[in-house]
């Protein structure tokens, strides 16, 4: 199932603008390895589901992953055929919010080759160009 | 660690943004001097020596600032939103035989009894703090996870630390656990099963106004 949030203030957001670049969640916290995005884009909860199975199946008993984005953002579309105006649509999805630099999944407890495989499988489902990280040493 | 390398510096006139977008462009890292009870004093290194220093494992530096020497310990480096470069440094002067509280990394060694009863290590706390003479900063304190079992924690207090140090960090902070993983199997019966309410599922409004209310 696709990720959404429980409880909402308000059903429809805004869309709102993307620019400038991660100054939060950019680095990695949990895990030993990371996945950053180097692109602004929505990623869907269907997305990030989709990245969370390739990670899990690839993985299989071992290590841990983190899912470090939340699609807490909804967007609305019109169905087809039907004029413009009347209101704004029904909500169509949830979307995270993910600007350049921001941290997208992460994996622990297993070695950094097993750990590339699986984020490159991860990256595949990502509409954002994405790069791999390990988990930074202490003022280095 | 305790080996210390000299540094040249020089004092930064026009502080701000432009400015230090305008020094690093020119291969200068701005930084920041303090400690001792003297004033702060914006600097500029040269960003290729300080980096192959700092990558060198490197801590303790010499800076010659117009002149003056002083030593000089690396308290916090700041990244771009990549995490790739350095764009500021902050230098806290210090002497040689004082005691200051750092932060080190930890490095495990061996393999965990529990990893063979299908168990993964997972490194919760990578860095500790600790208090020694600047003199004796270690790069990293060892911790031998050879005897953690299978759904068992090692403590920050389990740590064997060199001779005069004192540990900063909560001692029952857990550093390292070893537990099982979650069968995939689980994973996939979780997912069988809500995919039919995919559609139906909507959040729940907070602010919606309840039926009872807008009839009245």
């Amino acid at each position: 199932m696709a990720l959404m949030p429980k409880r909402v203030k308000y059903r429809k957001h805004m869309r709102g603008k993307n620019k400038g670049t991660a100054s939060q969640r950019n680095y990695v916290a949990f895990g030993e390895f990371g996945l950053q995005a180097l692109e602004p884009h929505w990623i869907t909860g269907r997305q990030i589901e989709a990245g969370r199975v390739a990670a899990t199946h690839f993985l299989k008993r071992e290590g841990k992953v983190y899912i470090r984005v939340f699609p807490d953002h909804s967007y609305t579309s019109k169905p087809l055929e039907v004029r413009m105006g009347k209101g704004k649509a029904e909500v169509e999805g949830w979307v995270a919010v993910v600007k350049p630099g921001s941290m997208l999944f992460e994996i622990g407890g297993v070695e950094e080759e097993v750990a590339k495989e699986a984020l490159l499988r991860v990256a595949h489902k990502m509409p954002v160009k994405c790069r791999f990280v390990t988990r930074r040493h202490t003022l280095g | 660690m305790s080996e210390t390398v000299a540094l040249k510096a020089s004092v930064r006139e026009q502080a701000g943004t432009r400015n230090s977008v305008r020094l690093r462009e020119q291969g200068q890292i701005p930084a920041v001097v303090y400690g001792h009870q003297k004033e702060a004093l914006s600097i500029s290194l040269n960003a290729h020596d300080f980096i192959e220093n700092l990558h060198h494992g490197h801590r303790l530096f010499d800076v010659d600032i117009d002149g003056t020497k002083d030593t000089m310990l690396v308290k916090d480096l700041q990244y771009d939103y990549l995490g790739k470069s350095v764009i500021h440094v902050d230098l806290m002067r210090v002497n040689l035989s004082e005691r200051v509280t750092v932060e080190v990394m930890i490095e495990l060694r061996g393999t965990a009894a529990g990893t063979h009863e299908g168990g993964i290590v997972e490194e919760i706390m990578n860095s500790i703090e600790v208090e020694c003479a600047v003199r004796d900063i270690p790069e990293n304190i060892q911790l031998n996870i050879k005897d953690l079992g299978l759904n068992e924690v090692m403590h920050a207090g389990q740590i064997e630390l060199p001779e005069g140090f004192v540990l900063v960090t909560d001692p029952d902070a857990v550093v390292v656990s070893c537990h099982e993983t979650k069968a995939p199997v689980v994973v996939e019966e979780a997912e069988v099963e809500v995919e039919g309410a995919e559609e139906a599922a909507e959040p729940e409004v907070i602010t919606e106004k309840k039926e009872t209310e807008s009839s009245e």
